[in-house]
């Protein structure tokens, strides 16, 4: 997404201006992606399509529209997971942490949050609750006690752990690759205000939940009684990722003074690793765990990632965005603490009831647009962090906030004990709201 | 051939109300491995079977869609699986059925030896199209029995 450097007609399909027919089919676009009615990847590349056929991009303009370097880093990180998670690492990980605290239910709660947590900065959230919850929920079995408290964690912590670092949650990849943010910048904004948010939230879920738990010695006994090591699938394989994952990390640490960009670093890490799984293997079988490794990439998310791009280019090019952020900035006053906590708040609220990544692809632009008024794009940064801190940790303020969050209700319901809308909102929002507020003082004291 | 020549036409059966432990006491009595459920209009409802029985001693979070595929880290006493199992004897069959594919009195021979192998199963239930009942069930054994006096 890089400003209008499209010629721009001066009228579109049925003699429309542009402006007007890019702002409603954007609107329509998000409506549609609301109901959800039809799967979301449909909505964007049918909406990227009506953008060309409409007559406000050419297929050349869309195609720059689209932020490969975004696209490039999920699909590398997503094959990277895709292998990795056979290895039972993450389950070995969850299953020592909950010995380390003698299996006391209140303090396999807190370290499988914290767990979920650290897991989800690295991961994105959806792989990271479908490798934790089950062993979750193998555990509160054994204990029987009530597994509600557990994954309603889960789902709060992976939301938070992923806004610390750059490829935690989608937001963050994107605002990173356009901004040209690295993984250490966003472990240095970031990750002291999430550990603090993390400390703070442990404090109502043991209040409300952890203080009460109790389980059998017996049942304890059960839990210690796990040999996490049986965990690990394939130990050989397990070496490579993560070799595999250290040189990834550390290149994202070193990226600027390597001058290399996510994608990069995602994509060739990829393709070292699926090397190393593949080569000791003949032709057949190496095609076999390729296409698995493949198969396993969430194609709905990219290809939705791709359209959105396209529409969201498309009302930028026709200079909507630029009135917006006008707009935005009249109300304001100009003023960069009042801008960012406008932001802050906003995307908070908006992200829990809508999905983040259309909202964040669609302020990005706007936000590019009032460097003017900051100085620059130097003077943005407070914007950037206030824009990833609201848009990561609004998913929690509803069941429908995340996608992370509706894989943990639909495990929940399988388990019968199901995670409904207004009890988890009447808990979760307030929560948020405390994060949020967390998230406040902080980028004052330390931006504003 | 057809399901209808095949099949058992009075095949052993549960009602929804029968608890675990009937079908249990049934299947280890008997030694069958598929019981059909059926309400008291005779409507097929599902399949009770020893796979109905394997879960019943399995933790929940094992059988779940995404759940664990290996628990090779969990050291288990039979105690605790006849525990586990204990504590599910009173639940209604319905918890716990098997949904099946099932046959018609006139799906053809092959078809029903297709739905054994992809299903893998060893029975098929015969259910009526129109109304829904359950009409018999074809066992493996009836179709190996026929095939064999085929060529003896």
């Amino acid at each position: 997404m890089h400003g209008s450097e499209t010629q721009l007609a001066s009228t579109v399909i049925f003699g429309l201006n542009p402006m007007w027919y890019a702002a409603i089919l954007f609107i329509l676009t998000y409506v549609v992606i609301m109901t959800e009615r039809i799967n979301r990847a449909i909505v964007s590349l049918l909406a990227a399509g009506l953008m060309i056929f409409g007559g406000v991009l050419n297929q050349e303009a869309a195609v720059r529209g689209v932020d490969f370097n975004t696209i490039g880093l999920l699909i590398g990180m997503m094959v990277i997971v895709a292998i990795t998670r056979q290895s039972g690492v993450f389950q070995y990980v969850a299953i020592w942490s909950a010995k380390k605290v003698n299996a006391s239910p209140w303090g396999i709660l807190a370290m499988l949050s914290v767990v979920t947590a650290v897991v989800s900065a690295l991961l994105d959230n959806v792989t990271t609750v479908l490798l934790i919850v089950p062993v979750a929920l193998l555990i509160t079995e054994e204990l029987k006690v009530k597994a509600y408290p557990y994954l309603f964690s889960m789902i709060v912590f992976s939301n938070i752990g992923g806004t610390a670092t750059l490829i935690g949650d989608p937001p963050n990849i994107m605002i990173g690759s356009a901004v040209g943010l690295t993984f250490n910048d966003f472990v240095v904004n970031l990750a002291p205000v999430v550990a603090v948010v993390i400390a703070a939230t442990l404090v109502p879920v043991y209040v409300i939940w952890g203080r009460n738990l109790k389980a059998a010695a017996e049942d304890r006994q059960r839990v210690m009684d796990f040999n996490e090591r049986e965990a690990i699938t394939d130990p050989a394989l397990l070496k490579k990722c993560l070799a595999v994952i250290g040189v990834v990390v550390l290149s994202f640490v070193f990226a600027r003074s390597l001058g290399l960009e996510a994608a990069t670093i995602g994509l060739f890490g990829a393709a070292a690793l699926l090397l190393l799984q593949c080569w000791p293997h003949n032709a057949d079988e190496q095609s076999k765990l390729v296409t698995h490794a493949f198969t396993e990439a969430e194609w709905i998310t990219i290809f939705f990632f791709v359209g959105l791009f396209i529409v969201v280019h498309g009302l930028d090019s026709t200079g909507a965005l630029k009135l917006l952020a006008d707009h935005l900035l009249a109300l304001t006053g100009g003023d960069l603490t009042a801008t960012a906590m406008t932001i802050l708040w906003s995307s908070a609220v908006l992200s829990a009831f809508v999905d983040n990544i259309p909202f964040v692809a669609t302020m990005i632009p706007l936000i590019k647009a009032m460097a003017p008024t900051f100085g620059g794009p130097e003077g943005l940064m407070p914007l950037w962090w206030a824009l990833s801190l609201g848009a990561c940790l609004g998913g929690n303020g509803t069941l429908i906030g995340a996608s992370a969050n509706l894989v943990v209700a639909g495990f929940a319901e399988r388990a019968g004990q199901p995670i409904r809308f207004v009890p988890f909102l009447l808990m979760a929002f307030p929560m948020m709201l405390m994060s949020v507020a967390i998230c406040t003082v902080y980028l004052y004291w330390r931006y504003l | 051939m057809t399901a209808k020549t095949l099949m058992n036409p009075n095949p052993m059966t549960l009602s929804p109300s029968d608890t675990v432990a009937i079908a249990a006491d049934r299947i280890l009595q008997h030694h069958l491995r598929h019981l059909p459920v059926v309400d008291a209009q005779g409507h097929y409802l599902g399949t009770f079977s020893v796979y109905s029985l394997l879960k019943l001693t399995l933790p929940k979070a094992v059988l779940d869609k995404h759940g664990l595929d290996n628990v090779s880290f969990v050291t288990e006493h039979v105690a605790h699986l006849a525990q586990r199992f204990g504590g599910r004897r009173d639940e209604p069959v319905t918890n716990w059925l098997n949904i099946h594919e099932v046959a018609h009195p006139e799906t053809p021979a092959m078809e029903i030896m297709l739905l054994m192998l992809h299903g893998r199963t060893t029975s098929v239930p015969v259910v009526n199209k129109e109304n829904g009942r359950l009409e018999g069930i074809v066992s493996f054994w009836d179709v190996l029995e026929k095939v064999r006096g085929e060529n003896a």
